[in-house]
């Protein structure tokens, strides 16, 4: 017996597949059963006449056709489906608007200098979302214009963090309870998706970021990085010099624990956490490694 | 092939992803397409209107639906949902391309809707190219085509090209393939070489 979409061919006939088109695409997806194409006959549509699936061959087609937009539009749902797929999106509009609001920023300002004498940042600590903000009240016409834009782009900018943040929370519980929803959601984003993410080795994920220093590292005889993305957490960058990159490494380790635990569970696991949690702080403030 | 003056086309629905039209037909791009640079470059495979064609690596339904253009079916395998997602729209406006999502490598996924091909086009990026086409020439006739786009750089990128396209000319011989034309795709494409070949037996 061979099977196809249709029916299964037999010796001398063919048993038609009944059913509706949710049972045909879920025939066509369970059908995946061999391992090899040995002895592989390809089917013949002229079967599918016999089944009485259809009567000629453009009917065949239009039939097949209907059963395969069925089927690869419920995959497609499917890959889509993954909680991280859209928080990838988030992540990464979220690292382009800040780069985006930082340039802006700049160019509003060297403009805003010219053609105000006495402007300088000089001995003065304004930061750069209120320099932009008297900008834009400060200046009429297009410049005025575009700093306020900047500043509503800012806005929107801080609003989106805060949803990446809370949804990074809900994907991936035990990645930012230990590092935080931002920073968990931009590891993610670096490693593409969560799946790579709990599939990457600790000293992959200490280093995430860090391409550059990274190969720089392979290439010549440079200093390995300690950290890339991992040091945006306060625990690396606060911690004393000799010790960040113990501390790094260590954060790192439960990381690939944790995303596996993300990935796996999807559920906070507090006895993991509380573990981890005292860990890495006893590296930070210590110093030497018991 | 159709050609306007020695500008390559194909008739029928334009407007897919804003190619330039020349009296009612649309233009065929060699520096989008590669099957289109290998008619400019070489001889290829004619295309005919009775051909059943099983398409590796459709991405967003370009070169597919030139393809289509000529043939009488499509069967289009892409991998990646997001090219998928364009080429459902193409797929949706032509009535002959049959869109299947799988990954190429593992033909026995989608043995149980392709029938047997004429021509088996093969344009992945991925490592072990002739193995992809060896494993899918199960769906090809007897005295049908193969036509592999061989992507060097995919395979080792540290290899030189023509080392590469060496090995993969001699894994395809070896599988039984007779290869009728190679060429590379300069200037149209980089590191791009097109290897066409038949399966023996049948008739032609």
């Amino acid at each position: 017996m061979r099977s196809y979409w249709f029916g299964d061919v037999v010796e001398g006939g063919c048993i038609p597949f009944e059913g509706n088109m949710d049972a045909l695409v879920r025939r066509v997806l369970s059908l995946r059963t061999r391992t090899t194409m040995d002895d592989f006959v390809p089917l013949d549509w002229e079967d599918a006449v016999a089944c009485g699936i259809c009567r000629d061959r453009e009917e065949y087609l239009s039939f097949l056709r209907e059963v395969c937009f069925a089927a690869t539009e419920l995959e497609v749902r499917e890959q889509y489906a993954g909680k991280d797929v859209e928080l990838l999106q988030m992540v990464r509009t979220l690292d382009e608007m800040d780069e985006l609001i930082n340039r802006l920023s700049d160019r509003v300002t060297e403009w805003h200098q010219v053609r105000t004498l006495s402007f300088s940042r000089k001995y003065r600590r304004t930061p750069a979302h209120v320099l932009v903000k008297n900008i834009a009240r400060s200046n009429k016409g297009a410049l005025g214009r575009v700093a306020v834009h900047v500043e509503e782009f800012s806005t929107a900018r801080t609003e989106l963090a805060k949803e990446v943040s809370n949804r990074a929370n809900r994907v991936l519980p035990n990645t930012s309870a230990l590092i935080g929803g931002l920073v968990a959601a931009r590891l993610m984003s670096n490693a593409g998706g969560l799946l790579p993410l709990s599939r990457m080795p600790a000293s992959a994920i200490q280093v995430l970021g860090a391409r550059t220093a990274l190969f720089a590292h392979l290439r010549t005889h440079s200093p390995s990085p300690k950290h890339g993305i991992i040091f945006q957490h306060r625990r690396v960058h606060n911690a004393p010099r000799e010790v960040r990159g113990k501390v790094a490494r260590a954060l790192a380790g439960k990381l690939a624990i944790a995303s596996r635990l993300d990935y796996f569970r999807g559920v906070p696991v507090p006895e993991f956490l509380d573990k981890a949690q005292a860990r890495i702080d006893l590296l930070g403030g210590g110093g030497g490694e018991e | 092939m159709i050609r306007i003056g020695d500008v390559l086309v194909s008739k029928g629905e334009g407007n897919v992803y804003g190619e330039r039209m020349l009296g009612g037909a649309r233009v065929w791009d060699p520096f989008r397409s590669k099957l289109a640079a290998l008619y400019y470059t070489g001889t290829g495979v004619e295309l005919l209107p009775e051909m059943r064609v099983l398409y590796l690596g459709a991405a967003n339904g370009t070169t597919v639906s030139h393809v289509a253009d000529y043939t009488e079916v499509v069967y289009a395998v892409e991998f990646a949902p997001r090219p998928m997602q364009d080429m459902l729209e193409v797929a949706r406006r032509r009535r002959n391309i049959v869109p299947i999502m799988a990954d190429a490598f593992r033909p026995e996924l989608y043995a149980p809707l392709v029938e047997a091909v004429d021509l088996l086009y093969q344009d992945v990026a991925q490592p072990d190219q002739a193995a992809i086409a060896i494993r899918n020439s199960a769906f090809l006739r007897l005295g049908g085509h193969l036509i592999l786009m061989l992507k060097t750089r995919s395979v080792d990128v540290r290899k030189l090209p023509v080392d590469v396209y060496r090995e993969t000319v001699d894994a395809l011989e070896a599988a039984g393939f007779t290869v009728q034309e190679s060429v590379w795709l300069t200037p149209y494409h980089q590191d791009h070489a097109a290897i066409v070949c038949s399966k023996p037996g049948g008739s032609p």
